[in-house]
Order: structure tokens, then C-alpha cells, then sequence
């Protein structure tokens, strides 16, 4: 589209500096302004072409505030500015100890059905992987913001790595409360 | 910031004319219409003062019979009563098929979607609901005073694509312009939200007669957005009616039914599942149901028991949506829809299971309705201060189908829409000029668990050597829950052609081919009404231009750009005052595809100007996520 708003990019479509670090309560204050224009409700009665426009604008908005209000997906996308795409990243070289860490835990969580309480070690593996997505998230918004873009994107993998862990984990955590209702 | 106003020909838009738009809840048991009259948003009765619609159409003698009296045969006619069609929108014969044995239907054994088999011949959903809604339209202009310019309809948060297509194509049968398909917990969210003033998250658990959804939503400063939504299309009150029916049967000594007696079995459980809600103890006496019939004494707990694991399971529906809404509080208020939340164990269950004292104070059946009057009072202009807006989900992830029947997701479930996303594909074949897209609903990883949306054929493909070709193809959600697709082939930028052809419902030539026989239907003169309503497109895409011209037209055009339009205008201007309606109506395209950019330009100018307009800080003082 041609609308000059969305040459930016999406730090700056929602006013925020280009950083890790992200104002929360600022960023969905602006989505709900620029939804408030935007969004194809406020052209209901207008011309189909100005629907149609709506809808990609409002479409942007939406893409826009779901890749920065997640972490991982912020991360990737600041890394993409810099010219590193997600294929890049995901060729990353990951160091054995991380590795090794990796695979611990992956094994802790598939060897959880034998267990008599797999609940109390699930919350404890829930809490472990939180807090190394944390650590990672510092480092990686210290080397992006230092401008060692492959440092960063070092650290971005291992977020992705943590990322799908974390999330089977709460899956299973789910299924497990589900079976206990 | 309007380009093109609606006005009548030749007037200029008035700010202060009230536009007439109506709330449509289209539900499985009952429907109703509502309104915003005098500031207040009410349902709108019919002349004997009933609000409620039952959702039946009898096909039993020649044209279609809708509400009270169609359901009164219901016993005697039961092919021919269609009750709870809603089940059947949308959805193709293996999925309706346990439904129809239970409903004393006959499915007509054709591909694709279902029909009913009627003494006036095959009957789709669609159809039998546009009954349902004709007879909501034609209540509505009577009790407003005139012709609608839109309505709002309500759907089920759950429904997919195919069921919401089936829903619009019902209303554009019944002659309504549709300004929205609205789910149904968010029309009651807002119902509640605006009487209240509610900040905070929002729990809507929906419990209707066919349908059970649940959706969270935060309410900020006036916008609603749409956290996460899940349920269940196949669960609901009849379901109860269902469970106590068999339990009486039961206690009958399990006679064998005519489908008569079965209906009438079902709206005597139904009867006595009502009173239960009131009484402790009932007695049903079955000889109303079949000769020789006992009385049957039941308990409230002993029909609690046999409802007990519905009602589990919209809890596990409930706690599935909480995850999806990554709450990092509690739900503030729970707010209850649907007349089966009437049933005092789904209110005590709900309210011990979010810990709030559910809120009831709106009529749970009408709720929706009200709600989605107020959208559509919005959506037609009549409230151009309002600030609320509503930013909806998408119910069920959408993906393609990839090698070895799996299914790759495009949009996970929980997405806001509108939303828009891109693929690229290329060929596998040296020359291949064409490529098969398999569009399916659904969160399961194999495509024959998921719902078949639609085939995608990609023609027009340049012929190159394979792999050579890179074509992206786009994915677009609308505001209504509506998938649209687009392709591009990049290297060359030919556009290739989508042809859609809808897993189960109706083609876009099919609608169109019932609107034009429900016309001939009627005795106006076809060619007069058609006149007129290419001309009146006309003379609103020209009053438009007009005063887009006149605010913006020096500021946004070139002198030449700005001639070219004029020529246009005039053009169009001399074919208004002559019959040729193809003339007409080709020169109304031609027009407004050479207003597009320049509307476009004003478009962002408005946004721009808006946007700068406020400070994000007197926007929002520092609220908390």
C-alpha cells in the first residue's frame, strides 16, 4: 500500500524507540489509538475501496503489535532490521553446554508421565526455563543494543530453542490439569 | 473524512439524519431483532408483543410457515418442521448425518453441503434460515417506519469460515445489507460493557440451544478486545432437552417412538427442564407423548446428574480459554447469555468455577441482540463520537495442506482480525502454469481432522522452469471472520486467478441465482428496480466526488489528475438522465476505479491528521497493561 505510515517500520509506526525493550502499557495504548482509526468498522458505511483499505491498514496494525508484544517475535524482528533473517538465525551456532542443558531438560519433561507427582517437577522445570529466557533476553537486548548484532542473534536462537520448550511444557501442563477436572 | 457519503440523489448528506440499523441475534432455538431507539438499545416485538422468533420453519403446507406456528406441527410434520437449522449451516453431509438421525430429518444424498428433503421440495440451511430472517426484516421496517440501511448479525464466536459464509448468504437471501457479522459473546460483552462502564476483563460464557462459546475480553477506554475464544458448535440446551428426554423414555420402559412422538417427547423434556429451573420436583405426564404414557415424577438433582458432564465440558472449554487469553489477572466479571444459563446448576458451576458472582441483570436471551444493535447503530453513523470499537479473533487456526496430508498453520486461533498474511509457493514442474491450494479450519495436525474450507486452483502461472516461478499467495481475514485469497506470481507480476470453490455452501453464482429466482418471485418489475438502483450508486458515487473534490481537491491532486476526474464526472452526469442502465453502471466503475487513488490519498490524510491530532498521553494517563 502506499500510504506513507507504513514505510515505517513497526517500532516507529507505534512511536516506540527501536530497542529490546519495550514500554508495554505505551505500546497498547497506541494499538487501540491507531486500531481506533484505522479498523474497517470506522468505514462501514464508506466506499468499498476505502473498506478494502481499512483492512489492510488495520491488518498492518495487527501484525505490527503481535510481533512486538512477544519477545521472541520482537527479537527476530529486530534482527531483520540489522539484515538477519530468521533463516540466519535459525543457522546459528549453538555452544555443547547449551546443548547439553537442552537436552536435560528435554528429557526431564518426556520422563514426566512416570512420575508419582509430575505436577510439583513440572512447575519447578515451568519455572527453570522462565528464568533462563530471562537471562537470555537481558543478553540478548545488552548485544543488540551495543550494536554485536551476532551476539544477539547467538542469543536469539537459544530463545527460540527455550521458547518451543517452554511452550510443550505448559501444553503438558495443560493436558495434565485437564486429565485431573 | 468521507469520500463517498451515502446520501439520497442529489442531496447533500445530512450529519444529523438517523440511520435505520438492527441487532439480529439468528439463534439455534429462538431469534430476535433489536434496535437503538431514543438512546436505548431494546428488542423490537412482533404485533402480538413477543420478542422471541422461534427459530422453525415448516415447509408442511406450500410456502414456508416461520415461528410459533410452525413450531405448533412440529409433532405432526416432522420432516417437514425444520427446528435448530442453525446446526446445519455450513457443514457438509458427514458431519450433519448424527444430527439428522436425531432430528427426524431427511438429508437429500448429494455432494457437498446439506439439504433437507421437504413436501416443497430440497431446502438448504441457508434458505430456511433467510425465512427466519425475512420475517425479523419485515418486523423491523414496520416497527421503524422504513426501508433498513443495515443490519448486524450475530454468530456464534466458534463458527468457522464455511458456517459464517452460510450466515451472510442467508441474510443477503433475506434481502438485509449486512455491516457485520458480530460473535455473539462480544455483541453481549458490549451490551453489558456500555450500560456498566466497565473497565477490566470481561468472561462471557455463552450456553445457548445448539452452540456453547466462551470468550474473554479486556475492556479499555471503550475498546473491546477480544483476548481469546473457544466452545463447542455442537453443544447447547438442546442437548439437555436431549439427555432428559432419553432418561424418560427410560423410565417409560423404553417404547419405540414415531418421529411425531420423539419431537414430542423432546419439547416435553424441554418443558419440564425449564420448570426445573423453578421447582425442585416435576411430574411429566408422557401420555401426551405417546398413548398408555406414564407420569413420570423427576428431581432437580437427578436431572443435575444427567447434565452434570455437558456442563463439565463447557468448564474444560472455559479453562482451555483462559490459558489462550495469557490472563496475568483474574476475570473481573462473568457475564452470562443464552437461555441455559437459566439452569441453576450452569450458574453455580460458572460461578464457582471463575470465582465471581455471574452477572444476569440483562434477559440472557435477548443480551445479544441488544449488543448487536448497539454495533450496528455504530457501523451506520448514528453515533459519530462513539468510541467503541470492538477487535475480534479468529476462532480457528487456518492452514494449508502440505505433502502427506498434514496441515501447516497460516493463522493460529486467538489472532486479532483483520488479518493478512502471505505464503510463497513455486512449481515443481518445468512449464506447470497452474497450482492446487487446499484451505482447511481446524487445530489438528492431519488435514482429514480439520474442516475442509475450500480449493484453491492458481492459473495463469507464466511458464517457467521449475522452481523458477515464485508465487505469493495472500491470506486476508476480513473485520467478519471472512477469508479472502489473493496470488501474485513475483518475478513477472502476473496475477494468477483464484478460483474458489467452497468445500461446503454455496458459490458466490449460486447465491446469486437464488436472489435473482427469490426476485422473480416477487411482482415488481425487475428491469424498473435494477434502473433504479444503478442510478442510485451513481448519484452517490458523484455526490461523493463532489465534496471530496471541493475539501481536498486542490491540496491532494494534480491540475491534470483533477480534469481527468471531472471529464469522468460529466460523463457520468449525462448517462444519469438516460435509461441505459449498462451504460450507467459501467461508467459508475470506470469512475470510481479512477477515484481510487485519490481516495486512498485522503484516506492516510485523515489517519495522518488524526494521529497527530491526539497526544498518546491524554489518550491514555499511564494506564496499566
Amino acid at each position: 500500500m502506499s500510504s506513507p505510515d507504513f514505510k515505517q517500520n513497526y517500532f516507529e509506526l507505534f512511536d516506540l524507540p527501536v530497542a529490546f525493550s519495550v514500554d508495554t502499557a505505551a505500546l497498547g495504548a497506541r494499538y487501540r489509538q491507531l486500531q481506533g482509526e484505522m479498523h474497517p468498522d470506522r468505514y462501514a458505511g464508506k466506499s468499498d475501496l476505502e473498506q478494502r483499505l481499512a483492512v489492510q491498514y488495520s491488518s498492518r496494525v495487527n501484525e505490527a503489535y503481535n510481533t512486538l508484544r512477544h519477545p521472541l517475535s520482537r527479537a527476530l524482528y529486530l534482527l531483520e532490521l540489522v539484515g538477519i533473517s530468521g533463516e540466519d538465525v535459525s543457522r546459528q551456532q549453538v555452544d555443547g553446554g547449551f546443548l547439553m542443558m537442552q537436552m536435560e531438560l528435554r528429557e526431564k519433561l518426556e520422563s514426566l508421565g512416570e512420575l508419582v507427582d509430575p505436577d510439583t517437577v513440572l512447575e519447578h522445570l515451568i519455572t527453570e526455563i522462565g528464568d533462563d529466557l530471562r537471562v537470555l533476553r537481558g543478553t540478548f537486548a545488552t548485544a543488540y543494543g551495543a550494536g554485536e548484532h551476532s551476539a544477539a542473534a547467538a542469543a536469539c536462537v537459544k530463545m527460540q530453542y527455550l521458547d518451543k520448550l517452554l511452550r510443550e511444557a505448559e501444553q503438558l501442563e495443560a493436558e495434565l490439569s485437564e486429565k485431573r477436572a | 473524512m468521507a469520500l463517498m457519503q451515502i446520501a439520497e440523489p442529489g442531496q447533500s448528506p445530512l450529519p444529523h439524519t438517523v440511520r435505520r440499523a438492527v441487532g439480529i441475534d439468528l439463534g439455534t432455538t429462538n431469534s430476535l431483532v433489536a434496535a437503538v431507539r431514543g438512546g436505548r438499545s431494546q428488542v423490537l416485538v412482533d404485533e402480538s408483543g413477543a420478542a422471541m422468533l422461534p427459530s422453525v420453519v415448516s415447509y408442511a403446507g406450500g410456502s414456508p410457515q416461520v415461528g410459533a406456528a410452525a413450531l405448533a406441527g412440529a409433532a405432526d410434520h416432522p420432516a417437514d418442521t425444520l427446528v435448530s437449522v442453525k446446526r446445519f449451516m455450513g457443514r457438509g453431509q458427514k458431519d450433519a448425518l448424527a444430527d439428522a438421525a436425531r432430528s427426524h430429518y431427511q438429508l437429500a444424498a448429494e455432494e457437498g453441503f446439506v439439504r433437507f428433503v421437504t413436501r416443497a421440495g430440497k431446502v438448504s440451511p441457508v434458505e430456511a434460515s433467510a425465512e427466519i430472517l425475512k420475517v425479523l426484516h419485515r418486523r423491523a421496517v414496520s416497527t421503524l417506519g422504513g426501508d433498513l440501511d443495515g443490519a448486524v448479525i450475530t454468530v456464534p464466536a466458534y463458527f468457522d469460515d464455511a458456517q459464517r459464509q452460510a450466515t451472510k448468504d442467508a441474510a443477503k437471501l433475506a434481502g438485509l445489507k449486512v455491516l457485520r457479522l458480530l460473535n455473539e459473546p462480544t455483541a453481549a460483552a458490549v451490551a453489558y460493557g456500555l450500560d456498566a462502564g466497565e473497565e477490566g476483563v470481561i468472561a462471557v460464557y455463552d450456553l445457548g440451544g445448539g452452540t456453547f462459546d466462551i470468550s474473554i475480553l479486556r475492556l479499555h477506554r471503550g475498546v473491546f478486545e477480544v483476548l481469546a475464544t473457544g466452545g463447542d458448535t455442537v453443544l447447547g440446551g438442546d442437548d439437555f432437552d436431549a439427555a432428559l428426554a432419553a432418561w424418560l423414555r427410560q423410565q417409560a420402559g423404553d417404547p419405540a417412538l414415531s418421529a411425531g412422538e420423539a419431537r414430542a417427547l423432546q419439547s416435553v423434556a424441554r418443558a419440564a427442564k425449564e420448570q426445573l429451573s423453578a421447582d425442585e420436583r416435576v411430574s411429566v405426564d408422557l401420555s401426551r407423548v405417546f398413548a398408555g404414557g406414564p407420569a413420570v415424577e423427576i428431581s432437580r438433582d437427578t436431572f443435575e446428574g444427567l447434565i452434570q458432564p455437558l456442563v463439565k465440558q463447557t468448564l474444560r472449554a472455559c479453562r482451555r480459554c483462559l490459558r489462550d487469553a495469557e490472563l496475568e489477572q483474574d476475570v473481573d466479571n462473568v457475564v452470562m447469555v443464552g437461555g441455559s444459563t437459566r439452569v441453576p446448576l450452569v450458574r453455580a458451576a460458572v460461578g464457582d468455577f471463575f470465582a465471581r458472582e455471574p452477572l444476569v441483570d440483562i434477559d440472557p436471551d435477548q443480551v445479544v441482540a441488544v449488543g448487536a444493535a448497539i454495533q450496528a447503530d455504530i457501523l451506520v453513523g448514528n453515533q459519530p463520537d462513539g468510541e467503541l470499537l470492538l477487535l475480534d479473533v479468529i476462532p480457528l487456526s487456518l492452514g494449508i495442506e502440505t505433502m502427506g496430508g498434514l496441515v501447516e498453520k497460516i493463522v493460529p486461533r486467538n489472532t486479532t482480525i483483520p488479518v493478512t498474511r502471505a505464503q510463497e509457493f513455486t512449481t515443481y514442474k518445468d512449464g506447470q502454469t497452474a497450482l492446487a491450494v487446499h484451505i482447511v479450519q481446524g487445530e489438528r495436525e492431519l488435514v482429514d481432522d480439520c474442516r475442509s474450507l475450500a480449493r484453491f486452483e492458481l492459473r495463469g502461472i507464466p511458464p517457467m522452469v521449475a522452481g523458477a516461478a515464485r508465487i505469493l499467495v495472500t491470506y486476508q481475514v476480513d473485520a467478519d471472520g471472512l477469508l479472502n485469497v489473493s496470488a501474485t506470481e513475483e518475478t513477472t507480476g502476473a496475477e494468477a486467478s483464484v478460483t474458489v470453490k467452497p468445500s461446503f455452501g454455496l458459490s458466490d453464482d449460486e447465491v446469486a441465482t437464488m436472489l435473482t429466482e427469490s426476485f422473480s418471485h416477487a411482482s415488481e418489475d425487475m428491469s424498473a428496480r435494477q434502473l433504479a438502483e444503478t442510478r442510485l450508486s451513481g448519484w452517490q458515487l458523484l455526490d461523493g466526488m463532489r465534496a471530496a473534490l471541493e475539501a481536498d481537491g486542490d491540496a491532494l491532486l494534480t491540475a491534470e489528475e483533477r480534469a481527468e476526474l471531472e471529464t469522468g464526472m460529466t460523463r457520468l452526469q449525462e448517462l444519469l438522465n438516460t435509461e441505459d442502465r449498462e451504460a450507467i453502471k459501467a461508467q459508475t466503475e470506470t469512475l470510481g476505479r479512477q477515484s481510487e487513488a485519490f481516495a486512498a490519498r485522503r484516506m492516510d490524510k485523515s489517519i495522518r491528521q488524526a494521529l497527530t491530532g491526539v497526544s498518546l498521553e491524554s489518550l491514555d494517563e499511564g494506564a496499566p497493561q
